[in-house]
């Protein structure tokens, strides 16, 4: 913890501008601080001075991250918690759609193709009465 | 709070890790600048912001919303930032810090930063002032630059620095009215 030091005449204006600058000084204060700014040349190379200052500040760069910040500490919980930490994934978000959906439709074709070259399957088109034919030759038991 | 951060919220407490990606993906710009210039240094900076972010994660439940969910966070994130100048401190790594500092500017480069290059002198005029800039706040001491970075950098308001830090108003307007004072004297030649 800081120890604060004694406050100085120079501390008190500074302070006293800094909360004008933040506009936290009450509307009769904030008055007076104008008025001293108006005729003040102190106050007003302070004034200005701290504002130069606080603006520098704000312009300061905006850093950012890498790129992979965000993959990097989702894989790190990931691994401190033996992956136990989130919740169980379900299987559609640890297949992508689009694999889930060429193995479906292979499926599709497949079956597809099983059913069509099956003697019995119902996509076989029969052309010539060939189950006519075939009752003929069912031996009638006696 | 919104109906859309509560949402989250639940979802996070749920250990939904989208919810988590798109929490990491709102704050982690803020975070990590808090983190930069708290440590001044890229690499600890980028270190401590994930480590903010799993706790955050491993916590949540412990966040009751008396404040604004970000708030909470940029107080872990300040919470974490002093651990860490206490850690680096006593292993004496400040000497790397300023190594690493002389290259930022390549840094910024594959980082993805800003670099204002259309002219060249006030490029070269802007990434000096960065510079000094970031010298005048590392040389601060810790209390006064957690607030100068809080309000001045980030344009955070008192209340809810006071929130952060979990300092009284006067404590945080004194220690901001000295953090300002000890910069103005550093840039008084520059700015």
């Amino acid at each position: 913890m800081t120890a604060e030091p004694e406050a100085t005449d120079d501390d008190e204006i500074i302070s006293t501008l800094s909360d004008y600058l933040d506009g936290a000084l009450a509307a009769d204060r904030k008055a007076e601080v104008e008025a001293k700014l108006a005729s003040d040349p102190a106050w007003k190379r302070t004034h200005d001075e701290l504002r130069e200052t606080r603006d520098a500040l704000s312009g300061l760069q905006k850093m950012r991250p890498s790129v992979t910040f965000t993959e990097t500490v989702t894989e790190k919980i990931h691994k401190r918690s033996a992956g136990r930490f989130f919740a169980r994934r379900t299987f559609g978000d640890r297949v992508p759609f689009t694999a889930l959906l060429v193995v479906a439709v292979l499926g599709l074709v497949v079956i597809a193709y099983v059913m069509w070259a099956s003697q019995t399957g119902s996509l076989k088109v029969d052309h010539g009465g060939s189950g006519a034919r075939g009752s003929e030759h069912l031996v009638t038991p006696p | 709070m919104s109906e859309l951060e509560r949402t989250l919220l639940r979802r996070l407490r749920d250990r939904d890790e989208r919810a988590f990606r798109e929490l990491v993906t709102e704050h982690r710009d803020r975070v990590y600048n808090i983190s930069y210039r708290m440590l001044g240094n890229r690499h600890e900076a980028e270190d401590v912001a994930q480590e903010v972010f799993i706790a955050v994660f491993k916590t949540i439940d412990q966040f009751r919303e008396e404040s604004k969910f970000s708030t909470w966070l940029y107080r872990v994130t300040v919470n974490h930032c002093k651990n860490r100048i206490k850690y680096l401190a006593r292993r004496h790594d400040r000497d790397r810090d300023e190594l690493d500092e002389m290259s930022a500017v390549a840094n910024n480069a594959t980082n993805g930063a800003p670099v204002r290059a259309a002219q060249p002198d006030r490029a070269l005029e802007g990434a000096q002032m960065e510079e000094l800039l970031h010298d005048a706040i590392k040389s601060l001491d810790d209390d006064h630059r957690i607030v100068v970075v809080l309000r001045d950098v980030e344009d955070l308001s008192i209340e809810e620095i006071c929130v952060i830090t979990d300092l009284p108003d006067g404590t945080v307007k004194s220690r901001l009215h000295r953090a300002r004072l000890a910069l103005r004297k550093k840039l008084q030649r520059h700015v």
